[in-house]
């Protein structure tokens, strides 16, 4: 891997990690994680975009991790998890057959995989079907949550897009 | 169809889907039937609607739920867990369970009667 790369995915990870570790502040309502903006997720639309599906996957994934250290939620890391491992099972072929330019599309849908991991992850720790009855409150959430987070990704986009970039 | 208009129809099936849903899961079902479960296993169950006032606690782990029933009514009062979720939730109303996380805990109405055994593997 070349050198500037890896600063590119050390930097992407930086953010991402930030980003999430501020958004642990705002508390969430409902029992099950998942009802909330999301924004790292701008991020991993952009790398699922630009990275190979590793150099994603490293993104993420060491970005879960530190993030459930550096907030002190070991607690929640298997529903980060598997909110993750759902969201780019969807979104690394999904960059394939969608366009960039419907970027907010496929982040609607890299949310919405995200939070059917997480009540996926919530249903097997309590194994009880019962808490299913959160995905509709997940769905709503993952649609709103990912449009956002994507519009903000292709504004970003749109910023680099003039830059020395690839 | 295009590309777009086939995106635009999952996404908004997907919005609708869960908006009704979610307007389904809001309805407070018709039974009064309740039951703590806890790791799947069903440790109580119960007529809302014929059940005395009584405060239960539940451990796991060395945490403790206590849950109370009041006026035909169910709660979580107060808790050991670390997030506190449960006890935010408040009185149980709708189809949606109250559910603690961490301590492996659900509320939820039921269907019938009885304990239901085996809910989920
Ligand atoms: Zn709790």
């Amino acid at each position: 891997m070349k050198t500037r790369r890896l600063t590119e995915l050390a930097m992407l990870t930086a953010v991402a990690l930030i980003i999430f570790v501020i958004e642990l502040q705002i508390p969430n309502p409902f029992p099950i994680p998942g009802v909330k903006l999301g924004l790292a997720n701008i991020i991993t639309v952009y790398a699922v975009y630009h990275y190979r599906p590793g150099e994603v996957m490293m993104v993420v994934f060491v970005r879960v991790f530190l993030g459930a250290l550096f907030g002190g939620v070991m607690s929640t890391l298997i529903y980060s998890l598997a909110g993750s491992i759902f969201c780019l099972a969807g979104m690394i072929p999904l960059s394939r057959v969608i366009e960039e330019k419907y970027i907010w599309l496929s982040s609607i849908l890299g949310a919405v995989l995200h939070n059917i991991g997480q009540i996926t992850a919530a249903v097997l720790v309590t194994q009880t079907l019962g808490v299913f009855a959160y995905l509709p409150f997940l769905l709503v959430s993952g649609c709103l949550a990912g449009a956002f987070t994507g519009i903000c990704a292709q504004l970003i986009l749109k910023r680099f897009s003039g830059k020395a970039y690839h | 169809m295009n590309q777009k208009k086939w995106l635009f129809l999952i996404c908004g099936v997907l919005l609708l889907a869960g908006v009704i849903g979610s307007i389904l899961v809001l309805r407070r079902p018709r039974t009064s039937q309740v039951e703590i479960v806890q790791d799947g296993r069903v440790l109580y169950s119960f007529d809302l609607s014929s059940e005395e006032d009584q405060t239960i606690d539940v451990e796991y782990e060395g945490r403790v739920n206590r849950i109370e029933i009041r006026d035909h009514q169910i709660h979580v009062l107060e808790a050991d867990c670390p997030d506190q979720v449960c006890v935010n939730m408040g009185w149980l109303d709708s189809a949606a369970p109250i559910v603690c996380l961490p301590n492996h805990l659900v509320i939820q109405f039921t269907e019938g009667s009885g304990s239901l055994d085996a809910v989920a593997g």
